[in-house]
């Protein structure tokens, strides 16, 4: 058990130090993410001059609401790991994975966390210039269950955000080119995920529509528990739904592993 | 000129016979085109459900806004994004070398190899969301209006293309950065927002020094409320400064480059 856990581990090392050679890539990202986080104040602010109250929050809950979302994405999200399986894939690099004994979906999902601890601590750069900024507008409920409740939700969608990358990254068994797939899935995901806006602005139907979809656990369910959009029976319930959609997800790309590597063809040595 | 114009046609005439070829992947990008566009447009949608205006733009003015930022960004798309996100990556894998040796100006080389046709196709639809929100406001733009639009339409396209060489020209002293041209569409975000949203310091920073707020409420404003005389020249204004930069610091990144291959 603990010999299988060492691999991992090893791999989540390796993971560390590659991610910390692209720190420049993240860093820069981090640094874009703050022009987000400005259009989101310039809009936001100009509507909430017309209206003080838009669905039912006022305009530091708003503004909570994004800057929650920026540091849930660098620190769940998934990045580029559908491109990086997807590469593996193609070049034939998963060859070796198939006569060792170690588990594809494991050694990518050591790297994964290996990678968000790299983005989430360099998503503290940006944090560090927005917070003294924003100070007078950020308001955080109290309860101490949405701790409680928020930790497991996040460690929960970065599982699903893995997960969906992952079934992504698979379709490179069937597809030459899963760009156009990834890049359509993004549109959604920053749609349903609440990344544009917060979900329960959208007419009711759609919402509770959107509640029974995984990419509303992605991001927007443990942003909306820590920021104080849902209570603690929906937020229970929600937690249901999201561990029911990490297994469905697990499921699938079991299954994809399986019919994809029947597809393969290892060529070169 | 007429050597530039032909060039330009046959790589045209390339990116037309391999989208024919690759028709699945005609069809998927111009979705998920599509599917941004509309994200975008149901971003303002959800916002004016829940108030009547945004920075004293009414929801189809800004609809009308949105639509053009969208209609310059496409035809960058169609025109310029394949070829300057490949340029990019050939910098730092040194296939940039290939354009080095060709007979002609580096930048229109580089930047204008291939086309696509589903960014183009969308951008019908921008002309759509633009023409519709201005049905629904009640105006009636003369001919004049219309070919001051283009006009400002082009020169907005200009400044988009130089904001996009100026990111992607970093690749030549910063070869680790990948992905960075996804900061353009961060600036883009920008170019959605009505001139009155910005005050104090962002006013300073996204209206007078960068020109992601002029590139699309001129055109807007000339639709809106007709000939500007300020609004027109400070996009013209913002169209030669900001190409003229990105030429220069393209040139002078191009002459850092130093190739990767053996």
């Amino acid at each position: 058990m603990f010999a299988s856990l060492t691999k991992y581990h090893q791999a989540f090392l390796v993971g560390l130090q590659s991610n910390l050679v692209y720190r420049m890539n993240f860093a820069v990202r981090g640094f874009f993410s703050l022009f987000h986080l400005a259009v989101v104040f310039i809009l936001w602010g100009a509507a909430f001059a017309h209206s003080p109250s838009i669905g039912g929050f006022n305009f530091g809950q708003t503004l909570t609401y994004f800057l929650v979302m920026l540091v849930m994405q660098f620190f769940v999200g998934a990045f580029n790991e559908d491109y990086q399986i997807s590469e593996e894939i193609r070049n034939g690099l998963i060859n070796q994975f198939l006569l060792k004994p170690i588990n594809y979906f494991l050694y990518r999902f050591s790297i994964f966390l290996a990678a968000r601890l790299v983005t989430g601590v360099l998503v503290l750069l940006p944090l560090l210039v927005a917070i003294p900024l924003l100070k007078d507008y950020l308001t955080l409920p109290h309860e101490w269950w949405r701790l409680a409740l928020g930790v497991p939700a996040m460690a929960l969608s970065a599982l699903i955000q893995f997960s969906i990358a992952y079934c992504f990254g698979m379709l490179t068994f069937w597809f030459l080119e899963i760009q156009g797939f990834v890049i359509l899935s993004m549109a959604v995901e920053s749609l349903l995920g609440g990344q544009m806006f917060p979900l329960d602005l959208m007419p009711g139907w759609i919402f509770r529509t959107a509640q029974f979809l995984p990419f509303y656990y992605q991001t927007y369910f443990p942003t909306a528990i820590f920021t104080g959009r849902i209570d603690f029976s929906t937020a229970v319930q929600g937690f249901g739904l999201q561990l029911g959609w990490v297994i469905v997800l697990l499921a699938i790309n079991q299954l994809l592993w399986v019919r994809g590597l029947r597809r393969h063809t290892a060529v070169g040595g | 000129m007429m050597h530039y114009l032909k060039i330009w046609l046959a790589s045209a005439r390339y990116s037309v016979v391999r989208t024919l070829m690759f028709r699945f992947d005609f069809f998927l990008w111009a979705m998920v085109e599509l599917f941004w566009m509309s994200v975008n447009l149901l971003m303002i949608s959800v916002i004016y459900q829940h108030t009547d205006s945004v920075a004293g733009w009414s929801k189809y003015e800004m609809l009308l806004l949105v639509g053009t930022s969208l209609l310059v960004q496409r035809f960058l798309m169609g025109f310029f994004w394949s070829s300057l996100f490949e340029m990019g990556r050939n910098i730092r894998s040194g296939h940039f070398d290939f354009f080095l040796a060709q007979p002609g100006n580096i930048l229109f080389m580089a930047s204008t190899r291939k086309l696509d046709p589903d960014g183009l196709m969308n951008s019908f639809v921008a002309m759509g969301v633009v023409a519709y929100s201005a049905h629904r406001l009640g105006l009636h733009p003369g001919a004049l209006d219309l070919v001051l639009y283009a006009c400002m339409i082009f020169c907005g396209l200009i400044i988009h293309y130089s904001m996009l060489v100026l990111t992607i020209s970093l690749a030549f002293w910063l070869t680790s950065a990948q992905g960075i041209e996804g900061s353009y569409f961060t600036l883009s975000e920008f170019s959605r927002l009505p001139r009155e949203a910005f005050k104090g310091l962002a006013s300073v920073l996204f209206v007078w020094l960068l020109p992601v707020v002029v590139v699309s409420n001129a055109p807007a404003r000339v639709l809106l409320h007709g000939f500007q005389p300020a609004w027109v020249l400070a996009l013209l204004a913002a169209t030669v400064v900001w190409f003229t930069t990105a030429v220069f610091v393209f040139n002078r990144g191009a002459r850092r480059y130093a190739s990767a291959s053996s």
